[in-house]
């Protein structure tokens, strides 16, 4: 066995060792896909933001909107600020449409039709949910010598996207991940944190999910 | 070389005095108050301008707007939030998108003061602020919530109409984001959603309505 093949071993072994593990569950029933792709139009995904007790992270919303641009190249996704910005104030919390017939009242508006129509506008994804810490337990010292002791927590991930077809005004699609993974710290001198990826991982599988739906690639 | 003994203990104290000092310093910073100065972008609003000149007043309590909340336990920190000049700057964003000419005026309109020509004055007031942070609730959301109230008035001072109107922002808790930074994000879309509110209803307002048709002004939503 050489220098390289012993590396890989050590590698692969440390990042077992340091990454927790997580379940998760991903639902998807969609309607109409485009099946010869989305041309040169475009796709925008958004946080809701209308719960009083949690908000869609603005993270997730581009972590999922960055692996659809990484998936398939060809999809021009537009980011969330900037469509904000650009739409301000038609899609702020108070004021975006909350069902799919909302839109028709929106394009009354001649300069936020204008707009829509040069975005190229074909579907908006509504993505609702947040990642709560649920739970943890164990106790750690620390000291001038060093952390003692063991750590224990979990993290509970729940997100649904909606999708819009903004040409049709209907909802053609729900993805729907639900996600969870427990962390640990065990403290020896130094704490060696062994993270679960929850939110990384609900990305993924909504991600993947959007990315069935709106690549001809996949 | 008692004078080489002396001037080194005098470096010596200095020394020691300065430390002190600084610890004390730093032992009091750490008592203030935590400071706000909300500061963030503000886009220009999509839509079609009224066709009105409108005159703007805004008064020190309204762009040197401040809320100081004291701690009322040893656990909690007094906060101070300064959002006078994001007030301006989105307020000044939001009506020059609103209205086709904006003038800023220097005194409060009145019978006195003859102002340029303009077809009325808003004068905004920010009424009340409140704040919570998780250390106050138990869900992990920072929340900002303000209540305005506006005078539209003639430019002689001659009142058209008064109203309130309450905004509210929120933002979650994020990896390495300290209570300043969630706070000031907050802040920043409660200012997004006043504008919002703002633009969505102050056609429908009771008495800026009747002076609209009055003028012969038709607003888009009043046309749907």
């Amino acid at each position: 066995m050489n220098f390289h093949s012993l590396r890989k071993i050590v590698l692969c072994v440390g990042i077992s060792l340091t990454s927790a593990c997580v379940t998760s569950t991903v639902n998807e029933m969609v309607f109409n896909e485009p099946i010869e792709g989305i041309g040169d139009s475009s796709v925008v995904i958004l946080g809701r933001r209308h719960a009083s007790d949690y908000e869609t992270e603005p993270d997730f919303v581009a972590c999922v909107s960055d692996h659809i641009a990484a998936g398939d190249k060809s999809i021009t996704m537009i980011g969330e600020l900037e469509f904000l910005n650009a739409l301000y104030p038609w899609f702020e919390p108070r004021t975006a449409p909350l069902r799919p017939v909302d839109i028709e009242r929106m394009l009354e508006r001649e300069v936020v039709a204008e707009k829509l129509k040069a975005l190229k506008l074909e579907y908006i994804i509504w993505l609702d949910g947040s990642t709560v810490r649920s739970g943890g337990s164990g106790s750690m010292a620390c000291s001038l010598g060093g952390c003692f002791g063991f750590g224990t927590w979990s993290h509970d991930a729940d997100y649904e996207a909606t999708i819009w077809d903004f040409t049709d005004q209907v909802t053609v699609g729900h993805v729907n991940a639900t996600t969870s993974g427990q962390s640990y710290m065990p403290a020896v001198i130094i704490p060696i944190p062994i993270i679960a990826p929850v939110q990384g991982t609900a990305c993924d599988g909504i991600g993947e999910q959007l990315l069935e739906f709106l690549s001809s690639e996949y | 070389m008692r004078s080489m003994i002396s001037a080194e203990r005098r470096r010596t104290l200095s020394l020691a005095t300065l430390t002190v000092v600084l610890v004390v310093l730093t032992t009091l910073a750490g008592c203030g108050p935590v400071k706000v100065v909300v500061d963030g972008n503000f886009p220009p609003p999509l839509i079609t301008p009224l066709p009105v000149n409108l005159g703007l007043w805004y008064g020190d309590d309204f762009s040197k707007h401040e809320f100081f909340d004291e701690a009322t336990g040893r656990k909690e920190s007094s906060w101070i939030v300064t959002t006078g000049a994001a007030q301006v700057e989105m307020w000044n964003s939001l009506l020059t998108g609103m209205f086709t000419k904006v003038v800023h005026l220097k005194d409060k309109p009145g019978p006195v003061q003859n102002p340029t020509a303009v077809d009325a004055v808003l004068i905004p007031h920010v009424e009340e602020l409140q704040y919570s942070i998780p250390a106050h609730t138990s869900i992990k959301v920072y929340e900002i919530w303000m209540r305005y109230s506006f005078e539209l008035v003639t430019p002689d001072g001659e009142p058209i109409a008064q109203w309130t109107m309450t905004s509210y922002g929120k933002t979650p808790t994020a990896f390495l984001q300290s209570d300043q930074e969630a706070v000031n994000l907050a802040a920043v879309m409660a200012l997004r959603d006043a504008g919002a509110n703002f633009a969505d209803h102050f056609t429908e307002v009771p008495g800026v309505q009747e002076w609209l048709q009055a003028k012969g002004v038709v607003s888009e939503r009043a046309t749907r």
